[in-house]
């Protein structure tokens, strides 16, 4: 963490920023311990620190080791690559109201999904997670080509609108697949919905490699995104490339996007708020920006998950319908606050 | 539970008693618009024109008493009219891909689909022609009247009510209600022949259909319990929630143990259908079978009822 810290340390403005990137990596590790802590079975704390230090039951260290410690590790990855992907597109776009989602990526990995699931009867997670990344991949890329047929440079406006459209046929191609097969249906159910139920390792860390090359593509392109928001003629004077800073957020995008999507299943409004709170504390500099969104990304994806799993019990409500719930109201206060934070 | 077959019984003596009222409307020429229904069964052979009213969500309904074209939106609809002899002309399915479930045999392999069981088709039930349609309250409410703008269209309540009684109406709608006794008698046979075979009482069973993680234990009250408690089996006590089913998450998975544990996958043969937290706590499911749920769930109904029973007996045999 002292490498997030050292370049916020500056006089004044800086001291805060470190109190913020503190309380964000305390804020972490508490959603890590109440990830770890509480669930659908309840059980003592101590039990549960018996169980982590290699004792407890049968039951307890199956409830801990198989089920909650792989899904808090899940929600770290998925919650960093979410809040980050988020960061970036609002900074590329220069729309506060961009998400990952927007240039098609989860609906791209969702069709793709349903048609693993109904044509070529995949059912393992780990068939979903390349299926999902695979889509995410084929939708950006097309996004892209078409964004720029005609030789133009494919800006943002016209990247975010292909992107946009693309994304609508094929949310309504897979809404047509799953009502026509109700069986795919019940099984994306809870794919589509957003979860991190049983995504254990065998599914986190084929992406981890993705996320690690996405995470660090992003945080190369912060600076560019520095000079890019000040016009692209200060970008080009300043010796960045605006094409290539483009496709290096695109990238980034695609893996931290899919990959998450991949193993959760299309989460919204993480990607929105997450970069917004961070604007919000940490100020409009992209680089702290992205490691801000690194940080709260997860805590918003674990604390999330904590309250979906006490909340119909004895069942579990899926993570991505707790974010809508708790993502609506931040983003409410966020919008009435008198000044929007600028991008 | 058992069956509940005083009523019928009583609602046909009462029907006999009306037969030759009836009959004495017809002959000085009145139209007899309530044929009793028990009056087309006792003579199937001869083609009658008349009417019978059924009773059902929506009202009463004048149905034909020789219908030979039905439409069913439901599936214990159409596991009821193929177990009775009267194969549907259309029928929803949950998925359209598979088709019509193939336990329900040969004779129901060439009934066409008209769209899906929460979605069914209102053009291509028209294109049948059909002089009868079934359908659900609960899931169907919207289309009532267009559908019975095609034909005679009766409701059953609920999906979710008690399966015996919707066969009950099934077999009203069609004038058959000997035949669905006659069934369900069969049905309750075959049930205590299992029990006594395998002296089931004492032994707990628990059915569970995985669902992305989320297991869904299913109660004395669903198709799948009921069959089991009526084949004497003993589905562990907790909270019903006076539903069919209850949702737990994985980390309870220890709440559906039972000396038979039967999970539900579209493939029996694909051992990862089984969901991790069963697969990882085998030692505690020893009496683990993984069961097809094309008749398990799906298989509402006589025909279904039977070939869940058939399956018990397997595991059953196979446990011994």
């Amino acid at each position: 963490m002292g490498t997030i810290v050292a370049p916020a340390v500056r006089v004044g403005r800086g001291t805060t920023r470190a109190a913020w990137i503190g309380a964000a990596v305390v804020g972490l590790l508490v959603a890590v311990a109440l990830s770890v802590v509480v669930g659908a079975n309840p059980m003592a704390p101590g039990t549960v620190l018996d169980t982590v230090l290699g004792g407890g039951t049968a039951e307890s260290r199956f409830v801990v080791w198989d089920q909650r410690i792989p899904r808090t590790a899940a929600g770290l990855v998925v919650g960093a690559a979410l809040g980050v992907a988020g960061a970036l597109m609002q900074a590329f776009t220069r729309n506060p109201l961009a998400d990952p989602g927007i240039l098609g990526v989860n609906a791209g990995a969702a069709f793709v999904v349903a048609v693993g699931i109904t044509f070529f009867g995949v059912t393992s997670p780990l068939g979903h997670v390349w299926l999902a990344c695979a889509g995410a991949l084929v939708l950006t890329v097309a996004a892209y080509a078409i964004g720029s047929a005609g030789g133009q440079a494919a800006g943002p406006v016209r990247l975010t609108v292909t992107g946009v459209a693309i994304g609508a046929v094929f949310a309504g191609l897979t809404t047509g697949l799953t009502l026509t097969h109700p069986d795919a249906f019940d099984r994306m159910r809870g794919w589509s919905a957003g979860s991190l139920l049983e995504r254990g390792f065998d599914v986190v860390l084929p992406v981890l490699p993705l996320v690690l090359v996405g995470l660090a593509l992003a945080l190369g392109a912060a600076s560019g995104l520095n000079s890019i928001a000040l016009g692209s003629d200060v970008a080009r004077s300043q010796g960045v490339s605006v094409r290539r800073i483009q496709l290096v957020v695109l990238a980034a995008v695609t893996l931290l996007a899919g990959s998450a999507t991949a193993v959760a299943g299309p989460l919204v409004f993480v990607g929105l708020v997450v970069p917004h709170l961070v604007r919000w504390t940490l100020g409009t500099d992209q680089r702290h920006i992205v490691l801000g969104s690194m940080l709260l990304g997860p805590v918003l994806v674990l604390l999330s998950d904590v309250l979906g799993r006490i909340a119909v019990l004895p069942s579990e409500m899926p993570v991505g319908v707790v974010t809508a719930f708790a993502g609506a109201p931040v983003l409410i206060a966020l919008v009435r606050r008198r000044t929007v934070t600028a991008l | 539970m058992r069956l509940p077959l005083s009523p019928h019984r009583s609602r046909r003596f009462l029907a006999a008693l009306a037969l030759p009222v009836v009959v004495a409307f017809a002959v000085t020429g009145c139209t007899a618009t309530t044929s009793p229904s028990a009056g087309a069964s006792d003579t199937p052979s001869t083609a009658d024109a008349g009417t019978h009213l059924v009773e059902h969500a929506r009202g009463e309904t004048e149905v034909p008493n020789t219908v030979q074209r039905v439409v069913v939106l439901e599936p214990v609809q159409l596991d009821t009219t193929v177990a009775l002899g009267v194969i549907p002309v259309g029928a929803a399915v949950l998925n359209e891909a598979a088709g019509v479930p193939a336990y329900l045999g040969d004779a129901a392999a060439g009934i066409a689909t008209v769209g899906t069981v929460p979605e069914p088709s209102i053009e291509k039930i028209a294109a049948l022609k059909p002089d009868l349609i079934l359908g659900t309250e609960s899931r169907h409410s919207a289309l009532y009247d267009q559908l019975s703008s095609i034909a005679p269209t009766v409701f059953m309540a609920s999906q979710t009510d008690p399966w015996t009684d919707n066969v009950a109406l099934v077999a009203r709608a069609l004038g058959d209600e000997a035949g669905a006794d006659r069934l369900l008698a069969e049905y309750d046979d075959r049930c205590a022949e299992i029990a006594e075979t395998y002296d089931t009482s004492g032994m707990t069973a628990q059915f569970v259909r995985p669902r992305d993680g989320i297991l869904t234990l299913y109660g004395p009250t669903s198709f799948a319990g009921s069959t089991l408690e009526c084949a004497g089996l003993t589905i562990p006590d907790r909270d019903w929630e006076e539903s069919i089913s209850v949702d737990i998450s994985p980390e309870r998975v220890l709440e559906a143990q039972a000396d038979l544990v039967l999970v539900s996958a579209t493939d029996v043969t694909d051992d990862t259908l089984v969901p991790d937290s069963i697969r990882t706590n085998t030692a505690s499911f020893p009496g683990l079978n993984v069961v097809d749920q094309s008749f398990w769930i799906t298989g509402v109904g006589p025909l279904g009822g039977m070939t869940v029973l058939d399956d018990i007996d397997r595991i059953l045999a196979g446990s011994k």
